[in-house]
């Protein structure tokens, strides 16, 4: 008994000490969840294109693997070394993936570089690139475009309605219901007021990280408090919006409780099976000031369109990886024009190729995939793209010390604190304070 | 008498802290003592097994057992010597140069930067492995010297057969726990001493690792818990206090409802005990996290449970009991009930066993001497279970200290507190979760970790110490 426990110890010892042992390491990419069938063949294909190009196999083994595109950026940096050799990343994790000496390479050759300047609209152009020791350099390759959009219910709200909050609100008031649920009440799903501009202008005195500046924000606009208060007028409505309940916005909208949600193209499936036929798409709609919600500059019956931030999904390349030589081309394939008119056949992922919706056919369309895709194109006409990217603080200072939740205060006002013009300054000037430096005033 | 009672106390407290001091003093000198012996009175071979480990082995025709210390010690010099690098990380001596260091290349786009994170557990781990290489070191000195006493005694220096046999028998207890000790020594030491280090660093959001450098800061991550604006400061105190609220009620809950439970099945005349006990298990038969996220939908603000009292016209509005609560209070309430609901049946089950278990004759005992049934459960039962559970609660209030579950699955921490991260039903362990899984904000989750393991580790000790489980084990055989 005792030689076999001695023997059982060892054993365990031998096979611990074997594992890990592995053989030469696959090429791979990470790619989102929802897209992985359509990348696994798109990849299959190029192999085969560089076999017949080359006369020769192409040399590795190549994997792709389906990940959360929003956590895919804080995976790498887990394990670098583990990571993948190209992998996904919304663009504001730019930022945290160059701080420092970066743990991703630049792209450096002219062809991909051509590709990205030609294919891209310049709100993408600007936020892919970022400094390393002085020297800026383009980090990401867009793919995917993607935006908030309006889902609502056509069996209380038409099509009209759905143009302004006025609108949807007038439905819910007559259906006794909330006019919105927000998806979330994080800063990006619940920005579409902060990011208002004025519809006919485009006009905003809102400043976020502008020009990629640190101390380049500003909130306390009179638009801005003018915005806000209209967004108090909203939210404490009894038919008005409101934040998520803990039953979740999918069983708000499906339960007839709320009657639109903001949301993008990956709420789509539960907004669709939420509402089924009864689902409506379109862009965020306006606002107009009102008297009461008027502050300083700020002119009642301007009409504000609700803002969104206007992101691009893009493919980034692991620093010293030891198939550099061979990532840049995968790229220049992967995200090419036709792969991403395919991709949006095939994996309804928006395109980031800026003539999208006037030369890809399926555009055309008469079906809520197309719909959803014009939504989101329509809208990056009123979107700003995340300016995250340029350092990794900006990204913590705006979502991560809890900026968003001090503005949901100031919306909700549900402890009547912010029922004044001053209470809402105070808490913008922290707002302000915490943008610039994750720091409340002293 | 109470101040000489107090002044005992503390008079034995001090001298329990010094004797601890002499007695580590001691034993180091009595080692080191031995060790100047051995050189002095071992053969050459032993002399030589200071500076050639297995040497003295060799000498005394111990040549397999030679060999593997002359390795283990070959092995030892290459590592130190060589620092053979993992992930473009040195290991060896170059990781104890880099520990204090921790990196002094800030790379460029094209170089990696020093990995300061790798560096400082790679450091921990080589002092990990000089501290085994001196145990390893000292036994093979030790094992020399016994084989010049074999030798001196007139008999031979043990085979190698015979220490293998000899680890199988009279010494299986070392070819046992030796494994045992360096698994815990590899998984669970060098990680926490990795973790407390890393609460003397700046690494957090802003120096992620492989991409800036971190350095040491002292105590400032302490001393932020006491200063400033910024989260750990606002948020600690309110966030401990309500962990110990909550460890109190969820245990005490649990614990005099789990005991009532058990006496109503357990009482004369009750009938069909078998399925009540079976009834109240089956939530411990499904996994907690399905009750839990079960509970949580029944609760939800458009759930079955308001829909319910809104169709009654008990209510006009949906109650927020979880995460949207209006007030922290009802949200803290509704977990403790719902936690009621998950442990009662593991107290139950286990207080049923210890009812069945009570010396029938003491019971017998009582009715003779004309115990009423309240006198003989407040001098027979309660002491009985107190005296076998006592281990348990504090386990209990422990455990509950650390409940990750119920919170966030519950509440995820919520209400929040605007602008900060810590929510109001938040322990210090999900808070700990959040600071370091979604913001990566190591170095505080670290102070929190340890500040969660002191208050722990103080309450178990003060608690287990001064239990009547602890004063009289054996009473109960």
């Amino acid at each position: 008994m005792k030689k076999f426990m001695l023997i059982a110890v060892l054993g365990l010892a031998v096979l611990f000490g074997a594992i890990g042992c592995g053989s030469n390491a696959p090429l791979t990419i990470w790619v989102g969840a929802e897209s992985v069938e359509f990348y696994s063949a798109k990849m299959i294909e190029y192999v085969e294109d560089y076999n017949a190009a080359n006369e020769k196999e192409f040399p590795y083994e190549v994997t792709v693997v389906g990940v959360d595109s929003s956590t895919s950026a804080a995976t790498f940096l887990d394990d670098t070394d583990a990571g993948a050799d190209i992998f996904t990343v919304p663009h504001d994790n730019l930022g945290k993936l160059i701080a420092g000496s970066s743990a991703i390479a630049p792209v450096m050759s002219d062809s991909l570089l051509n590709q990205i300047e030609n294919d891209n609209p310049q709100s993408f152009l600007d936020v892919i690139k970022g400094s390393v020791d002085g020297t800026q350099y383009t980090f990401g390759i867009p793919y995917v475009a993607q935006s908030l959009v309006l889902y609502y219910n056509t069996a209380y709200v038409t099509d009209e309605q759905a143009e302004t909050w006025e609108g949807i609100w007038e439905a819910a008031i007559t259906a006794d219901k909330y006019a919105l649920t927000l998806t979330a009440t994080d800063g990006f799903n619940n920005s579409f007021l902060l990011l208002s501009t004025e519809a006919d202008t485009h006009n905003t005195s809102l400043k976020l990280y502008e020009g990629g500046v640190q101390e380049e924000c500003y909130a306390l606009g009179d638009d801005t408090i003018a915005k806000l208060k209209w967004g108090q007028s909203f939210f404490m409505d009894a038919n008005g919006a409101k934040a998520p309940s803990d039953s979740g916005w999918e069983v708000e909208l499906s339960d007839d409780i709320s009657l639109s949600t903001i949301g993008g193209a990956w709420h789509y499936e539960a907004a669709k099976s939420a509402l089924g036929d009864n689902l409506g798409i379109t862009t965020l709609p306006t606002f107009t000031l009102t008297e009461d919600s008027v502050y300083g500059t700020a002119v009642a019956g301007t009409v504000y369109k609700s803002g969104t931030f206007a992101d691009t999904k893009m493919f980034v390349m692991k620093k010293n990886s030891d198939k550099a030589d061979y990532l840049e081309d995968i790229l220049l394939y992967l995200s090419s024009k036709g792969v991403q008119e395919e991709s949006f056949e095939e994996a309804a992922n928006l395109p980031a190729y800026k003539n999208a919706s006037t030369e890809f056919s399926a555009f055309e369309e008469d079906t809520l995939d197309a719909k959803l895709a014009t939504a989101q194109v329509e809208m990056f006409a009123w979107g700003l793209p995340q300016p995250f990217g340029y350092n990794s603080k900006f990204n913590t200072y705006y979502y991560s010390k809890g900026t968003p939740d001090l503005l949901l205060e100031i919306i909700e006002n549900e402890s009547g604190d912010f029922s004044t013009n001053q209470a809402i300054i105070d808490q913008l000037t922290i707002i302000e304070s915490l943008w610039k430096t994750g720091l409340r005033p002293e | 008498m109470n101040n000489n009672q107090d002044t005992y106390k503390k008079r034995n407290i001090l001298s329990r802290f010094f004797s601890i001091f002499i007695y580590f003093g001691k034993s180091i000198y009595n080692k080191f003592k031995k060790f100047i012996n051995r050189f002095k009175d071992g053969s050459i071979g032993t002399k030589l097994s200071h500076i050639f480990m297995g040497a003295g082995n060799i000498y005394h025709k111990q040549y397999i057992k030679g060999v593997i210390f002359f390795i283990i010690e070959a092995g030892f010099l290459a590592l130190m010597i060589l620092s053979p690098q993992v992930n473009s990380t040195p290991l060896g001596f170059k990781s104890i140069a880099n520990f204090f260091t921790l990196g002094t290349e800030p790379g460029s786009i094209f170089l990696p930067t020093d990995n300061s994170m790798l560096m400082l557990l790679f450091g921990v781990i080589c002092f990990g492995i000089i501290g085994m290489f001196i145990a390893v070191y000292g036994s093979s000195i030790k094992s020399s010297y016994k084989a010049d006493l074999d030798v001196k005694a007139g008999k031979e220096a043990t085979s190698f057969k015979e220490d293998i046999q000899a680890l199988l028998d009279d010494r299986f207890h070392v070819a046992m726990l030796t494994p045992a000790i360096i698994g815990i020594i590899t998984f669970t030491v060098l990680p926490t001493i990795f973790m407390i280090f890393i609460a003397f660093t700046n690494f957090d959001s802003l120096h992620p690792a492989g991409q800036v450098l971190f350095d040491w800061v002292g105590f400032d991550n302490f001393f932020a818990i006491f200063n400033g604006t910024g989260e750990i400061s606002v948020r600690f105190g309110p966030v401990l206090g309500w962990t110990l609220v909550w460890a109190f009620f969820a245990t005490s809950t649990n614990y005099i409802g789990g005991i009532f439970l058990a006496l109503l099945i357990n009482k004369k005349g009750i009938k069909l005990k078998k399925i009540w006990r079976t009834i109240f298990v089956l939530t411990i038969a499904l996994p907690q996290f399905i009750s839990l996220l079960a509970m949580r939908s029944i609760l939800a603000e458009y759930g079955p449970i308001n829909s319910m009292l809104i169709n009654l016209h008990l209510i006009d509005d949906p109650i927020k009991f979880l995460a949207t609560a209006d007030s922290a209070w009802t949200a803290r309430i509704t977990i403790i009930f719902i936690n009621i609901w998950i442990g009662v049946p593991y107290t139950m089950l286990m207080t049923s066993g210890i009812l069945m278990n009570v010396p029938k004759d003491l019971y017998e005992a009582a009715q003779i001497d004309g115990a009423t049934n309240r006198q003989a459960f407040r001098y027979i039962t309660v002491p009985f279970i107190l005296f076998v559970t006592a281990p348990f609660l504090i386990t209990s209030f422990i455990g509950n200290i650390t409940s990750f579950n119920v919170i966030y699955l519950l509440t995820g921490g919520g209400p929040t507190v605007p602008g900060y991260i810590a929510g109001e039903t938040d322990l210090l362990v999900t808070w700990l979760y959040k600071l370091t899984i979604d913001q990566s904000e190591y170095n505080i989750g670290s102070v929190i970790a340890i500040m969660t393991f002191i208050i722990t580790a103080t309450a178990t000790l003060l608690s287990y110490r001064r239990s009547k489980s602890y004063k009289e084990e054996d009473a109960f055989q």
